[in-house]
C-alpha cells in the first residue's frame, strides 16, 4: 500500500498485527474474568487520548528456550509509555494478562525498567498496573535478573518520584516486592490477588486447603496484613483512585504538592461543634475522623489504609487548599492506644511526608501503648520506636493537637515538642502527664491506700484530685512543653497561621549517607 | 505540559438496588429522569434550616444520606432507607460476572460490624447455624452486640477467640451455605 | 403544703415536661446532669442543675436513691417528681422521700407496692367486684399446679413473671403438652430478669384490645377517672401510639370501665395521677390487666381531649388540695392521637438507630403538640429508650385527627438518623385502623409492612445515589489543581530543600 508514493506496507501490516493482538477475543478472555484489557486499564487511568506508548514491538528475544516455547507477541506482555494525569506527566506501565499471561521475561523486564530511568530522569511519578502470573518459568534466570532490576530500581526512585503499585490481578512469588517498595498499593475485591507462595504451595508444604482470597486478596490485605493501601470495589473506581491520590502529590522531591482552590461551601474557620466532640467522660470513644472533617477543607480528607490498625488514622487532606498530612490516633478503636501494627503504618506514612514535602498535622488522644504478652514478645519496642525515629528524622512542618489524653511514652512519641514538633497545641479537655489518674494513684499513694479504712473512696478522692491538678494542659503550657492552649472552635483558623508561618522551614540535620531507622 | 486536561468518560451510571433492582442514568448531572419516555427535571433543594429535598413533579421529597462509602450508597427518602452500589456500564457487567461465579463457591464469611471485643462464641465449629442466629458477642463501646449469621449454613472455620480484640470488617468466622 | 421547688428525677421529655408546668406554677425546677449525655436539652430548660456527671459506682444515675435524696436534701428540694420509667414505681423510693419530709409526687409507697404486686392486686380488683380473666390465685409452685389451674381456665393460658413487666418472663401456652415446658422457661427467664422466679397463670385473651382510664385521685378520698386511651398498636408489649377515646367504647362501656377502674384505685386510697389497664375481648368483656402508679408515656392525648394538665394536677394533689372537678365536669372533646417517633429502624425490625439528630422540625399549629427531649445536634445514646419526640394530633373527630395526622407526619423532618416516621405513614395507609378495627394483633397481622413508601421514592434514592457518586468523581476530576504553586519555591528552601 503506497501512502503518497511510499511504500509504508510494512508499517501499515505491523500495525495490523499489533491490532489484532488487541482484538475482542484477547479483550473477551480478560472480560470472563471480570477484569479489564491492560489497554482499557490505560484509558481509564490517562486523560483522554494521552497516552503514548513506546516499545510497543519489541518481541521475546528467544522464542524457543530449549524448555518450552516462548509466544512470539509485539510487546511482549507489558505495555508501558507516558501520558497526563489531570493535566501532569505520569510515566506508567500495564502487564497485559492475555500474552502469556503477563509472565515476566527478559524483555517484558527490559521494557519496565526503561520506563522507571525515564520517570527518575523526568522526575514523574511511576505507576505500575500489575497483572501477571510471575516469572516466565522457560526464560529461567533471565526473568529472575529481570524482577532483580525493577526492585533496584524501585528502590533508587523511592523518595524521589512517587510510585504507585495497582494490582489489577494475580502478583505472585517475586512480582510482589516491587509493590512492596513503592509507596502506594491498590487493590481491586475479588480479581487481584498478592502472595509469595499460593494455594498449592502452602497445600504440599503444610497441607493446609487455603483460597486465592483468603491467602492474598484485597480484604487480607487491606486489614489484616497492612500490604494494600486502597481498595475498592472494581478496576475502574481503583484507577480513578489512583487519579485521586495523585492529586495530593507532587511529581517529586523537589516540588510541593499542588493546590487547590476552596470550595464555595467550605469549612467555616469557626466550628463550635468542635468544642463537643470529646465527651466529658475520659473513657468515652468518639470518632477522631468527625474531628478531621470539621477541621479540613471539606470532603478532602483522602484515609489511607482505612480498615488496617483502625487504632490509628492516617491519610491525606488539604487545609485551605494545601495539601497536609494528618496522623491521628482513633479513640474509637483499642481507646486509641499504640500498637505494632499502628506504630509501622504510622512511621511510614511519616516517611513518605517527609520525602515528598507535605507537612503533617498530629491529633493526638492516646492513653499509651497496647499493653500485652503478645505486643512485648513481638516488638512493640522496635516497632514502636520506628514512629518515633520517622518524626524526630522528618524536617516538613509538623503541628501537633492534643485532643484529650497524652500519657507517657505515647506522649513522646506523637510529635511532642522535644521531639521537633514545630508547634504543640491543647485542647482545654487535655490530659498531659506520666500516666492515667487510676496508675498513678495507685503508685504514689499505695501505703496510704493500703492503710485507709475506706480505699475505694480514698482512691476516687485521689484520682479526682490528679485529674484536676496533674492530668491538664495548663501545667504543660506554663513550662513552654505545650505552645498554647486554644479554644477547639478556633483549631482551623490557628492551624492555617501555623502552617503558613512554617512554609519555608529548614532544618540542617547532620551529613551523613542515612540514619538507621530501627527496621 | 500544562496541556489542557480532558477527560471524556462515558457519563451513564446504574444504581444497584439491595434488591437487585437496576436504575440507569445517562448524564445523572444534568438533574433529570427519563421517565415514561418523558424527560422529567429534578431540583436538589435545601431549606433554610438545612434540611435538604428533592423536588420531583411538585412534589417535596425529604432527603438524607445515611451512608455512603465509595459507591455504596444508603440514602432515606421521605424516612424510608434504600441501598444501593453505583455502577458504571463496565462495573456492572464485572459484578453480574462476579455474581454468577460467586454462587458456585458456598463459603461465606462473617465480619465485624464494629470494633471491639470478642465476650463470647455461641457456636463451635461444625455447628449448624440458622439465618439470624446469633453466633458471636462482641463487646463495643461498652455495649454487648450479638453478631448473627445472615446465611443459614455449617461454621466451616471460626477466626477468633474469646477475648480477643478485633477491627471493624475482620472475618470472625466463615459459614458454608447449605 | 406549698411546692416551690421540684427536683426532677429523670430526663428527655418528661423532664421538659415537668419542668414546663412547673415554670408555669412558678415551681423552680433542678435537673440532674448525667455524663452519658452532659449536653441533653432538658438541663438547659430546668432553673438549677445538679450535677451527676462524676460516676461513683455502676448504679445508673437516675436509680441511685440515695444519691437522688441526698441532693434533694442538700439542695432544700421541696418535692421530687419521678417522671415514668426508673424509679417512678419503687415504693422504695417513695418511703424515702416520705421519711426525710420530701414530697414525692405520685402515690403513697404503699399504693405503688401494692399495685406493684400482681398477686395483690389482683385479690383487691376480685374483693371489689373488678372483672378478673381466670387464674392462679398467686404465684404457681411447680408444672403440676400449672396444668391443674390451666385445666380449670382452659388453653391457651398465659404464664407471667410475678415482678414483671415488659413482655420479659411471659410465655403464652396453647396446648396441654408445652406447660411443664414453658414454665420452666417462663421461671428461669423471670429468675434472670427479675431476681425472683416466682410466675403465675392466667386465660389468654386472643388477639384483646389493650384500653386504659386515667385516673386522678386526691388525698382526700375523691377519685374521678379522665376516660380512656386506646394502646392496642403495640409491637412486643411496646406501645407505638395512642389515642383517646378509643374508637371500640360507647359511653355506657365507658362508664362500666371507668367505674371499675375508679374502685380499684380507692382500693388502695389512691391519689395523684395513675393507669388502670384492662384487656378488652370482641365481645367487648373487659378485665382488669395492672394498674400503673405513675404519670405514663402516653398522658398527653388525655390532656388534649379533657383540658387538664395532669402534671398541674399531680403537683397540686401533692400539696393536700382538693381535686377542682368531680366526675360530671369531666367531659371529652374531640379525638386525640400520639404517634411514638423512635429512632428505630423499621426496616431491620425496628432495631435501634444510634447517632445524632442533625436536624429536627416539626409543623407547629393549633391542633399540633410536639413532646420532645432532643433538638439539632441531640445524641441518641444507647443508654437510655429510642424515643425522639411525641406527636399529638387534637381534632374535633377521629376521621379530622387521622387527616391531620398525615399532613403533620409528612411535615415532620428529622436528619441524622433512621425513625419509626415510616411506620407512622404505613398505619395511616391502613384500611382497618381507619376504620378503627384493630386488637393488639395489629402488627403481627393486620399490618403486612411495616413501612411505607411511595412508588417514585426508590427512583429518587436511586437518583440521588447516582447523582451523587457523578459529583464526587467531578470534583475529583474537574476541580482545578494547581500544579504550578507547587513549583512556586522560596529560593531560600529551594537550594536547602536536599539535605
Amino acid at each position: 500500500m503506497d501512502v503518497k508514493g511510499r511504500n509504508f506496507a510494512r508499517f501499515l501490516d505491523r500495525q495490523q498485527v499489533y491490532d489484532n493482538q488487541h482484538d475482542a477475543g484477547a479483550a473477551g478472555k480478560q472480560h470472563a474474568k471480570g477484569k479489564l484489557t491492560a489497554w482499557e486499564r490505560l484509558d481509564i487511568l490517562f486523560d483522554e487520548d494521552t497516552f503514548e506508548e513506546i516499545d510497543a514491538y519489541v518481541t521475546a528475544d528467544r522464542t524457543d528456550t530449549g524448555f518450552g516455547k516462548v509466544k512470539q507477541a509485539f510487546g511482549d506482555g507489558v505495555n508501558i509509555g507516558h501520558g497526563l494525569i489531570r493535566g501532569r506527566l505520569v510515566f506508567a506501565y500495564a502487564q497485559d494478562f492475555t500474552v502469556m499471561g503477563g509472565s515476566l521475561g527478559s524483555v517484558h523486564a527490559a521494557k519496565i525498567m526503561k520506563i522507571q530511568d525515564m520517570a527518575l530522569k523526568m522526575g514523574a511519578p511511576m505507576i505500575g498496573l500489575i497483572d501477571s502470573g510471575g516469572a516466565r518459568i522457560q526464560e529461567g534466570v533471565a526473568s529472575l535478573a529481570g524482577y532483580a532490576g525493577i526492585f533496584y530500581r524501585n528502590v533508587q526512585s523511592s523518595g524521589v518520584i512517587p510510585q504507585i503499585s495497582v494490582i489489577l490481578g494475580p502478583a505472585a512469588g517475586g512480582a510482589v516486592y516491587s509493590p512492596a517498595i513503592t509507596d502506594f498499593v491498590f487493590m481491586t475485591n475479588q480479581t487481584s490477588y498478592m502472595f509469595v507462595t499460593g494455594p498449592n504451595v502452602v497445600k504440599e508444604v503444610l497441607n493446609e486447603d487455603v483460597t486465592f482470597n483468603d491467602l492474598g486478596g484485597a480484604g487480607i490485605h487491606s486489614k489484616k496484613s497492612g500490604v494494600a493501601h486502597m481498595v475498592h470495589e472494581d478496576e475502574e473506581n481503583t484507577l480513578l483512585g489512583v487519579r485521586q491520590i495523585l492529586s495530593y502529590l507532587p511529581s517529586n522531591n523537589m516540588e510541593n504538592p499542588p493546590e487547590m482552590e476552596l470550595s464555595e461551601d467550605e469549612t467555616k474557620d469557626m466550628e463550635e461543634k468542635l468544642r463537643d466532640i470529646v465527651p466529658d467522660d475520659a473513657n468515652k470513644p468518639y470518632d477522631v475522623k468527625e474531628v478531621i472533617n470539621l477541621l479540613v477543607d471539606k470532603r478532602s480528607f483522602y484515609e489511607i489504609s482505612e480498615n488496617y490498625a483502625q487504632n490509628l488514622v492516617i491519610g491525606f487532606a488539604r487545609l485551605n487548599g494545601k495539601v497536609i498530612g494528618i496522623v491521628a490516633n482513633q479513640p474509637k478503636v483499642l481507646a486509641g492506644t499504640l500498637d505494632i501494627n499502628s506504630s509501622t503504618k504510622g512511621a511510614r506514612f511519616i516517611r513518605f511526608c517527609d520525602a515528598f514535602n507535605v507537612s503533617l498535622l498530629i491529633l493526638e488522644d492516646v492513653p499509651g501503648f497496647l499493653p500485652g504478652i503478645d505486643q512485648e514478645h513481638d516488638g512493640i519496642i522496635r516497632h514502636g520506636a520506628k514512629m518515633l525515629y520517622a518524626f524526630a528524622d522528618s524536617t516538613v512542618p509538623r503541628i501537633t493537637v492534643i485532643l484529650r489524653k497524652s500519657y507517657g511514652g505515647a506522649y513522646c512519641v506523637m510529635n511532642s515538642k522535644n521531639l521537633g514538633g514545630d508547634f504543640n497545641f491543647a485542647w482545654p479537655t487535655a490530659e498531659i502527664a506520666v500516666m492515667g489518674p487510676e496508675g498513678a494513684v495507685a503508685i504514689i499513694y499505695r501505703k496510704e491506700l493500703e492503710a485507709s479504712e475506706d480505699p475505694v473512696a480514698m482512691k476516687k478522692e485521689l484520682v479526682a484530685r490528679y485529674r484536676t491538678e496533674i492530668a491538664n494542659p495548663y501545667i504543660a503550657d506554663e513550662r513552654g512543653f505545650i505552645d498554647e492552649v486554644i479554644d477547639p472552635a478556633f483549631t482551623r483558623q490557628k492551624l492555617i497561621r501555623a502552617f503558613e508561618a512554617l512554609e519555608n522551614k529548614f532544618m540542617n540535620n547532620p551529613a551523613r549517607k542515612h540514619g538507621n531507622i530501627p527496621l | 505540559m500544562a496541556r489542557e486536561v480532558k477527560k471524556k468518560k462515558s457519563t451513564k451510571l446504574i444504581a444497584l438496588s439491595s434488591a437487585n433492582k437496576a436504575y440507569e442514568f445517562n448524564k445523572p448531572l444534568e438533574k433529570s429522569i427519563k421517565y415514561q419516555g418523558k424527560k422529567v427535571d429534578i431540583k436538589l433543594r435545601e431549606d433554610p434550616n438545612g434540611f435538604s429535598y428533592i423536588v420531583w413533579k411538585n412534589k417535596k421529597y425529604m432527603l438524607d444520606v445515611i451512608e455512603k462509602n465509595q459507591n455504596r450508597y444508603t440514602i432515606m427518602i421521605n424516612g424510608v432507607w434504600h441501598s444501593f452500589t453505583v455502577e458504571t456500564p463496565i462495573s456492572l457487567k464485572r459484578r453480574r460476572f462476579l455474581e454468577q461465579q460467586g454462587e458456585s463457591s458456598s463459603v461465606v464469611s462473617i465480619e465485624a460490624p464494629m470494633p471491639g471485643k470478642i465476650i463470647d462464641l455461641l457456636v463451635e465449629e461444625g455447628a449448624e447455624v440458622k439465618q439470624g442466629e446469633p453466633i458471636i458477642i462482641l463487646e463495643a463501646m461498652k455495649m454487648q452486640n450479638e453478631i448473627s449469621s445472615h446465611v443459614t449454613g455449617v461454621v466451616q472455620s471460626i477466626s477468633v477467640k474469646k477475648n480477643d480484640s478485633v477491627m471493624k470488617d475482620d472475618v470472625l468466622l466463615y459459614i458454608r451455605k447449605g | 403544703m406549698k411546692i416551690n421547688s421540684i427536683l426532677i428525677a429523670n430526663r428527655g421529655e418528661i423532664a421538659i415536661r415537668i419542668i414546663r408546668t412547673a415554670k408555669k406554677m412558678g415551681i423552680r425546677s433542678y435537673a440532674i446532669k448525667t455524663s452519658k449525655e452532659p449536653n441533653a436539652w432538658y438541663l438547659e430548660e430546668a432553673d438549677e442543675i445538679i450535677d451527676f456527671s462524676e460516676c461513683f459506682d455502676d448504679t445508673p444515675e437516675f436509680l441511685d436513691i440515695e444519691r437522688i435524696i441526698y441532693n434533694a436534701k442538700e439542695h432544700k428540694v421541696d418535692a421530687i417528681h419521678p417522671g415514668y420509667g426508673f424509679l417512678a414505681e419503687n415504693p422504695d423510693f417513695a418511703r424515702r422521700c416520705e421519711e426525710e419530709d420530701i414530697v414525692f409526687i405520685g402515690p403513697s409507697h404503699d399504693a405503688i407496692y401494692r399495685m406493684g404486686n400482681k398477686t395483690i392486686a389482683k385479690e383487691l380488683a376480685k374483693k371489689n367486684k373488678v372483672p378478673l380473666l381466670g387464674g392462679s390465685k398467686g404465684t404457681v409452685a411447680d408444672p403440676e399446679e400449672a396444668k391443674q389451674i390451666a385445666d380449670q381456665v382452659g388453653y391457651p393460658v398465659i404464664l407471667k413473671a410475678a415482678a414483671g413487666g415488659g413482655g420479659r418472663g411471659m410465655r403464652v401456652v396453647e396446648k396441654e403438652k408445652d406447660i411443664e415446658r414453658m414454665f420452666n422457661l417462663a421461671t428461669n427467664e423471670a429468675e434472670k430478669a427479675f431476681n425472683n422466679p416466682a410466675v403465675f397463670i392466667e386465660k389468654f385473651v386472643r388477639e384483646p384490645r389493650h384500653i386504659e382510664f386515667q385516673i386522678l385521685g386526691d388525698k382526700h378520698g375523691n377519685v374521678v377517672h379522665l376516660g380512656e386511651r386506646e394502646c392496642s398498636i403495640q409491637r412486643k408489649h411496646q406501645k407505638l401510639l395512642e389515642e383517646s377515646p378509643s374508637p371500640a367504647l360507647d359511653p355506657a362501656l365507658r362508664k362500666k370501665m371507668g367505674d371499675a377502674a375508679i374502685r380499684i384505685a380507692k382500693s388502695v386510697n389512691y391519689f395523684s395521677a395513675g393507669t388502670v389497664e384492662f384487656l378488652l375481648d370482641d365481645q367487648n368483656y373487659f378485665s382488669f390487666m395492672e394498674m400503673n402508679t405513675r404519670i405514663q408515656v402516653e398522658h398527653p392525648v388525655t390532656e388534649m381531649v379533657t383540658g387538664i394538665d395532669l402534671i398541674e394536677q399531680m403537683i397540686l394533689i401533692a400539696e393536700g388540695k382538693k381535686l377542682p372537678f368531680s366526675q360530671d365536669d369531666i367531659k371529652l372533646n374531640g379525638w386525640a392521637i400520639e404517634w411514638r417517633i423512635n429512632a428505630e429502624d423499621v426496616q431491620s425490625g425496628f432495631s435501634p438507630s444510634l447517632g445524632t439528630i442533625e436536624k429536627i422540625s416539626w409543623p407547629e399549629s393549633d391542633h399540633i403538640r410536639v413532646d420532645t427531649g432532643v433538638r439539632d445536634g441531640s445524641v441518641i445514646t444507647p443508654y437510655y429508650d429510642s424515643m425522639i419526640a411525641k406527636l399529638i394530633i387534637h381534632a374535633e373527630t377521629r376521621e379530622k385527627a387521622l387527616q391531620q395526622s398525615s399532613i403533620a407526619i409528612r411535615k415532620f423532618w428529622i436528619k441524622g438518623t433512621k425513625t419509626t416516621l415510616a411506620f407512622c405513614r404505613a398505619v395511616l395507609q391502613n384500611r382497618n385502623f381507619r376504620k378503627g378495627k384493630f386488637n393488639t394483633s395489629f402488627l403481627s397481622k393486620e399490618l403486612k409492612i411495616h413501612y411505607h413508601h411511595e412508588p417514585d421514592e426508590e427512583l429518587l434514592a436511586a437518583f440521588f445515589a447516582a447523582y451523587d457518586y457523578a459529583r464526587e468523581v467531578h470534583e475529583h476530576e474537574d476541580k482545578p489543581l494547581y500544579v504550578e504553586k507547587g513549583k512556586e519555591i522560596a529560593p531560600w528552601l529551594l537550594n536547602k530543600r536536599l539535605r
